[in-house]
């Protein structure tokens, strides 16, 4: 295939996308419709533990709940990453593992030792799910509480204060950044490294 | 009793343990902000100990999926209910206790 051939069938094929938009917009929609429709039954199984009998009233409760969703669905997406959600699911059931016994430890210890701070998080997130989800998250994790969702940061309340919580909140972001699917830019170890600007 | 009753059992026990130990850390910390941590942490534990205690048990997969739906719903209410409490209670005024603390040297 020569150079203008080529240059004509991407013409070509740019001008198909471009004449029907509305289809393609259509089509996503179908799309979109059929995941959630597929997604609701399954939960319907799980929910009846497959009872056979209770078609009857989860197939129209599924399409009812589908058309619900989709009128009630807010401009954010949320989608999971594949990739990172392989990476964030050990971290967090470690993470769960380590923050238990760490406030089994302090409650059942004869003095309840802690060293409690307020401390503010700069976050790298863009608005929207990822930040609410981070701020979950951090509630879940050892020693760390969210109290403070802001524009600019999340105030965070921690159990022991002398850890070094900032790299480790910026590892916790770091996955659900990944898990988002988002970039976000580097530590703050690099904005220290050129601190004539 | 099989092998897998024998785990199943150890980890529902676990999770009973991680549970009273909340219930302790809710009694004994200080002010409302750590006491939301024994809270929110122990019992994330307990319950994911506790409902993979029951998944070795469970008599199908939907059982088993269900339980693990439990746990994540669990866990979605308990950090937002969190999230809530810490964060009224920060509006409101309530003074967190800072540094480092011991139950012993209070008066």
């Amino acid at each position: 295939m020569t150079q203008s051939e080529r240059g004509r069938k991407m013409f070509i094929e740019s001008g198909k996308k471009e004449k029907f938009p509305m289809e393609r917009h259509g089509m996503l929609l179908l799309n979109r419709i059929f995941h959630r429709f597929l997604l609701l039954c399954l939960l319907w199984w799980v929910l009846t533990e497959g009872y056979p009998g209770s078609w009857w009233f989860g197939l129209p409760g599924v399409t009812v709940t589908t058309a619900a969703t989709l009128g009630l669905s807010s401009r954010f997406t949320w989608h999971w990453r594949p990739l990172g959600m392989i990476r964030f699911v050990p971290f967090f059931f470690l993470q769960s593992l380590h923050g238990g016994i760490d406030v089994a430890w302090r409650a059942l210890h004869r003095q309840t030792p802690m060293n409690p701070a307020l401390f503010d998080f700069p976050l790298r997130l863009p608005h929207g799910p990822a930040r609410v989800f981070l701020a979950n998250t951090v509630s879940l994790l050892p020693g760390t509480c969210s109290a403070d969702l802001s524009e600019e940061c999340l105030k965070v309340h921690v159990l022991d204060g002398s850890i070094a919580i900032h790299t480790r909140l910026q590892a916790v972001e770091e996955h659900v950044a990944a898990l988002f699917g988002l970039s976000i830019p580097p530590a703050e170890r690099f904005e220290e490294a050129s601190p004539h600007e | 009793m099989m092998f897998e009753e024998w785990i199943s059992s150890a980890l529902v026990c676990a999770g009973a343990f991680f549970y009273l130990a909340g219930t302790l850390g809710m009694l004994r910390f200080p002010d409302i902000y750590t006491r939301l941590h024994a809270v929110t942490k122990a019992d994330n534990l307990g319950l994911g100990l506790l409902a993979a205690g029951l998944m070795l048990r469970a008599e199908s997969w939907p059982a088993m999926i269900k339980l693990a739906l439990i746990w994540m719903l669990a866990l979605v209410t308990s950090a937002t209910a969190c999230y809530l409490v810490a964060n009224n209670a920060l509006r409101a005024g309530l003074p967190p206790v800072l540094g480092r603390y011991r139950s012993g040297s209070r008066p």
